[in-house]
């Protein structure tokens, strides 16, 4: 037959996005768009103004009696806690304020400025307590206990929280023997870093609309990269069940990690249950979402690393401080995360490394783009290079001998899977055109190159679910139901690839069911970690490929013939033995005649699918090995060539190349749009991003004094290059490669300026003013 | 904002510990109201009206033209106008006009887009538009004015260096009627300035610059768009043989000072001795000894003077260079 031939394949192939025409045109709907006409009641939240304080008291009733004021709502009524792996948070303080903007009452009015007028209408009492504002302060004995009740909290088995301390997770590697290794190392390179706050800043702020209905079920409508997780978590929190408990989720203007777990949601939801029936809007202002919102955690890290005369890294000792803030629900794992991955992606035989999750009066640590690797491989890949330097090899070379293959062993003990990280290595070398130096463009600049490497597995728990179905209408065309959301990474648009691909139809027949909404829609752990492409992506196609059975079997029966000798081409069901052929239409619906033609067979097709990873064993609490820590690495290295300006400390990015290892490319220009996209994000976070924190007050909570990189600041040319070695249970090979792109920027850029002008500096970001005063006190420039 | 019962109580373990600025602080910066305070608008139809009604509502009024820093404040709570006055339909707001005697009159309602692409600017005072042009981003400058810049009086303000070294003179309609005022002295403060209630800026004048005069504009910001400078270089330079160097030179200095400011002793410096790398670096020099900057979140003082002597340096070779191609 012809059509075997040319049997369709949408995967590999850079489809249109499903979601381009709506966003283009605007008719895309936000959660800000939803409209609610005049029941709806608007929400705004008083906030602690202290980092750390009792509160002795709550005078609500001036607030109460404000006309048209609905409800006041505190902490009283609310005695739950929430939290992602470890219940450490209450919706509404009750007896304690933890940082700068926690929620202290809540106001639903008839208007925001009604709401805003009631706030100044409560009058809180509190008794200032000291706050701890630097996490090596943090850990030592004298420090004010942040959560005296740390030990009587709920938490996920893999997170280790210590007693009457401020940590509240403790992740160790202890491999092999670090102490006895120093002395065979030819050089040893021993450096301290600090790494500020930044923040994920989302075009879209955090918006969510709850309702309340007379039987006591909750609907939140709310731009969320977890509405499962929402709704577990809320429902826990109020004690009630999941299933009275609805999360509906329209587009999403931007998450990067802060719009994952459950953060504001739980206030507009916990307002509402007080005015039954109304639904209440809570939409957080730019500074909000700046200081209440998660932010990336502040890492303070030590490394320590050495290697031999010929460039084998023999040991690594590391400590990391994570300043994970008032609450570490989401961040604990963030900082067992780079525990577990931090020998950074090298093979090394001696590894210890102490992370520490502490809890500062800081705002609250949350998952970002990258979940710890960025301010991990920001150190990491700066103390490689000057190892490689010091021992006078090349830094290329030297990541080449001692960087992570198929087989070798991980720090956490077990074997490294098939991995593209050395031709990611050699392809960015060389795109960069690596060893050879151009001349600077003017007699005031210095120009540099830099190169790193990266890797980084889903922080996830080690059995995080995905499910999926697919049904078909009656002219054939499919829809999908998936549960993860789309954030503008294009995961609608790679599942409908994979389910065309699978099924057999035209990626072009292919919906995804949206918005997302929990009672319709199949479940899902969270849009986070990358994961998607990869988990999901396996649960679309088990889901495809069942409603293909389904429809096959049908067929089979019908015509007498064997399942093996069918297929389905281009939304054709074909036999390649009797070349007999029928359309999907309407036998996906009313099935088929039997094939003695008394009755029918099949009846409307909807197809199942999940998919689990079961292989992820545990780890030793004491020495952080085991067979298999996680499911699997993404690796990959950046490069980039930059120039330094004399006069001013200002750096300019000439031009960036990437190469990651995503096992498969489901859609490649969406994966070269994740590759530029990190690029770029990371590049703003080396260069401009910082929450700057003083006393535990943002200093700049506005796009005034928050600068991130604009497309002015962009380099014309990012080379992003794909690497393919599969991945063995992924949907075609696929793993993700949506955060990994912002890990190496930072040392990346870092290592050019060191190149450039042969300066380093303790931490990001970059600025001109730090670039230009370090080059003054290093004698470069007068 | 918020009021808290115990007060004293509170207020006492706050200043032990010393963070009662931070504390103020949170409540003016962090913690911001969702939407703008609610305002009448007007729109009067002659100057008379606009004024009289400015002078009736004192301290309840404000004149309003593109709003891009009103409104900022406003949604701030900074400044909580009643009355919003529109002025900028009034008669010659919008209009640019030029001629070579008279010079150029740009209309106080004219946006910064229209002075970029207007064809006189670009021949006569290109650095006007070389500096309207590192304001904010395209679509901010359709609503600011160049007459805003001025009167917002900000020490950053990215127009006013170029405004005051090509010598404008704001037209302003007040009680007395129509009256002209200079640029040198209008500025009293950050934010302050010798304008009256009642006073409505119309226009802003520019004589005919002198002939064969270069400019240019520095701006150092944090990133490449749409930044508050940390800080801005102005500097023009134009044949006159007057001068033992022949040429005359002028500098101005943005967000180093608590107004804009006129580096007078950069013209003398390059007046009196021919020009060379030497005496530009003397000039370079004396910019920074005059600047007075301060510790901000933007830049510390010790980068922002040496800022003002690379960037000076810069600017001023730069004049020179575009003056020497004019001799060549």
């Amino acid at each position: 037959m012809v059509v075997s031939e040319t049997k369709p394949n949408p995967v590999g192939e850079s489809k249109p996005r499903l979601d381009a025409r709506e966003k283009v045109t605007g008719a895309a709907i936000f959660g800000d768009d939803i409209q609610f006409g005049n029941a709806l009641l608007h929400a705004r939240i008083l906030r602690s103004p202290h980092p750390h304080a009792r509160i002795i008291s709550i005078d609500t009733r001036q607030a109460e009696a404000l006309p048209g004021v609905k409800a006041v709502v505190t902490g009283k009524g609310f005695p739950g806690y929430i939290g992602l792996y470890l219940l450490d948070r209450h919706i509404f303080c009750r007896d304690r304020v933890r940082y700068v903007g926690d929620p202290v009452a809540g106001v639903a009015a008839i208007s925001e400025a009604i709401a805003e007028d009631a706030l100044e209408l409560i009058e809180v009492e509190y008794e200032i307590l000291k706050p701890v504002i630097d996490p090596e302060y943090g850990v030592s004995s004298e420090a004010t206990l942040i959560h005296p009740e740390l030990d009587q909290y709920q938490v996920a088995s893999f997170i280790l929280p210590q007693p009457n301390s401020n940590i509240s997770n403790y992740f160790k590697i202890r491999k092999g023997d670090v102490d006895s290794a120093w002395d065979n190392c030819a050089a040893i390179v021993e450096r301290k870093y600090r790494i500020p706050h930044i923040q994920h800043v989302p075009i879209e702020p955090h918006v969510a609309v709850a309702q309340v209905d007379a039987s006591g079920g909750i609907t939140l409508w709310g731009s969320s990269q977890s509405p499962f997780a929402q709704r577990n978590l809320i429902a826990q929190a109020l004690g009630i069940s999941q299933s009275d408990m609805r999360v509906i989720a329209p587009y999403v203007g931007g998450g990067f990690g802060s719009k994952a777990g459950v953060s504001m949601e739980s206030l507009a939801v916990a307002i509402a249950t007080k005015v039954k029936g109304r639904p209440v809007k809570l939409l957080l202002t730019r500074e909000e979402e700046f200081f209440t919102a998660f932010v990336r955690q502040g890492l303070i890290a030590y490394f320590k690393m050495g290697c031999d005369g010929d460039g084998n890294l023999l040991a690594m000792e590391n400590k990391f401080y994570w300043d994970s803030g008032a609450y570490t629900e989401y961040g604990v794992n963030i900082t067992r995360a780079s525990g577990y991955s931090s020998s950074g992606p090298y093979e090394v035989p001696n590894v210890k490394t102490d992370s520490y999750c502490v809890y500062t009066n800081h705002p609250v640590g949350g998952p970002m783009r990258g979940v710890g690797m960025p301010e991990m491989h920001a150190g990491l890949e700066q103390c490689i290079d000057e190892l490689a330097q010091q021992i006078g090899m090349d830094q290329v070379e030297f990541r080449r001998i001692n960087c992570v293959k198929e087989g070798s062993i991980l720090v956490t003990g077990g074997k490294m899977h098939p991995t593209g990280l050395l031709q990611c290595l050699e392809k960015t070398a060389e795109a960069i055109g690596w060893g050879h130096k151009a001349e600077a463009s003017a007699a005031n600049k210095r120009r540099g190159k830099g190169l790193a490497l990266m890797w980084k597995a889903p922080a996830m728990p080690p059995n995080a679910g995905s499910s999926a179905w697919v049904e078909l209408a009656e002219d054939g065309r499919v829809t999908v139901g998936v549960g993860g959301q789309d954030l503008g990474q294009g995961s609608f648009t790679v599942a409908a690839q994979m389910a065309a691909a699978a099924l057999g139809v035209p990626y072009e027949w292919v919906r995804v069911a949206t918005p997302l909404d929990t009672r319709y829609s199949p479940y899902e752990w969270q849009t986070v970690a990358s994961r998607l492409t990869w988990s999901m992506g396996n649960a679309v196609v088990n889901a495809a490929k069942d409603a293909r059975q389904q429809i096959l079997e049908m067929t089979a029966e019908a015509w007498d013939e064997d399942l093996e000798n069918l297929d389905i081409l281009n939304g054709m069901v074909v036999s390649y033995k009797s070349e007999r052929e029928i359309p999907l239409e309407n036998i996906v619906i009313y099935g088929l005649p039997k094939a003695d033609d008394q009755g029918w067979i099949g009846g409307p097709v909807i197809g199942r699918g999940k998919f689990m990873p079961d292989y992820v064993t545990g780890l030793d609490p004491e020495t952080g090995q085991g067979e298999r820590a996680v499911v699997h690495y993404t690796t990959g290295a950046q490069a980039v060539e930059l120039e330094v300006d004399l006069d001013t400390g200002q750096i300019e990015i000439l031009r960036g190349a990437a190469a990651f290892d995503v096992g498969k490319a489901i859609n490649p220009e969406l994966v070269r749009a994740q590759i530029e996209g990190g690029f770029v994000q990371g590049m703003s976070s080396a260069l401009f991003e910082s929450l700057n924190l003083k006393d535990g007050y943002v200093q700049n909570p506005s796009f005034v004094d928050y600068r991130i990189a604009t497309s002015s600041d962009v380099p014309g040319g990012i080379q992003s290059i794909i690497v393919e070695v599969p991945q063995d249970d992924g949907p075609w090979g696929a793993r993700g490669v949506g955060e990994h792109s912002m890990v190496p920027t930072i040392p990346a850029i870092a290592n050019a300026i060191y190149d450039a002008v042969g300066v380093r500096f303790d931490g990001p970001p970059f600025t001109a003013e730090k670039v230009y005063l370090t080059m003054l006190e290093a004698g470069i420039v007068k | 904002m918020v009021q808290i019962i115990g007060c004293e109580n509170r207020l006492t373990s706050i200043v032990r510990l010393g963070i009662s600025d931070r504390l103020e602080e949170f409540y003016n910066t962090m913690n911001a109201y969702p939407g703008l305070p609610e305002f009448d608008y007007l729109k009067p139809e002659t100057y008379a009206e606009a004024s009289e009604f400015l002078v009736t509502h004192a301290g309840e009024a404000r004149p309003f033209i593109g709003g891009t820093d009103l409104f900022v404040q406003m949604r701030d709570r900074v400044l909580r106008p009643k009355y919003l006055v529109d002025v900028k339909g009034l008669e010659g707001m919008d209009e640019i006009s030029f001629d070579n005697s008279g010079g150029l009159t740009i209309g106080a309602g004219v946006n910064m887009n229209r002075l970029i692409a207007a064809p006189e600017v670009a021949e006569h005072y290109q650095i006007l538009a070389e500096a309207a042009q590192s304001v904010a981003s395209y679509q901010l400058r359709t609503r600011a004015t160049i007459v805003g810049n001025i009167c917002n009086a900000s020490p950053a303000g990215d127009t006013i260096g170029a405004s005051l070294l090509l010598d404008g003179m704001l037209n302003i309609y007040g009680g007395q009627g129509m009256r002209q005022e200079a640029l040198s002295t209008f500025f009293l403060g950050p934010g302050e300035t010798i304008l009256q209630t009642g006073d409505i800026v119309t226009s802003i004048w520019f004589p005919r610059p002198p002939d064969g005069v270069k400019g240019k504009y520095i701006k150092l910001g944090r990133n490449k768009l749409s930044d508050l400078s940390i800080v801005g270089v102005t500097a023009v330079g134009y044949p006159d043989a007057d001068t033992v160097s022949g040429t005359h030179f002028k500098l101005a200095l943005a967000s180093v000072a608590p107004v804009p400011l006129v580096v007078e002793k950069v013209g003398e410096i390059l007046g009196v001795t021919p020009v060379t790398e030497e005496t530009l670096k003397d000039a370079a020099e004396a910019a920074m000894e005059a600047c007075t900057p301060i510790d901000d979140v933007r830049g510390s003082a010790r980068y922002r003077k040496l800022m003002v002597r690379n960037l000076s340096l810069n600017a001023l070779k730069d004049v020179w260079h575009q003056l020497s191609l004019l001799n060549a």
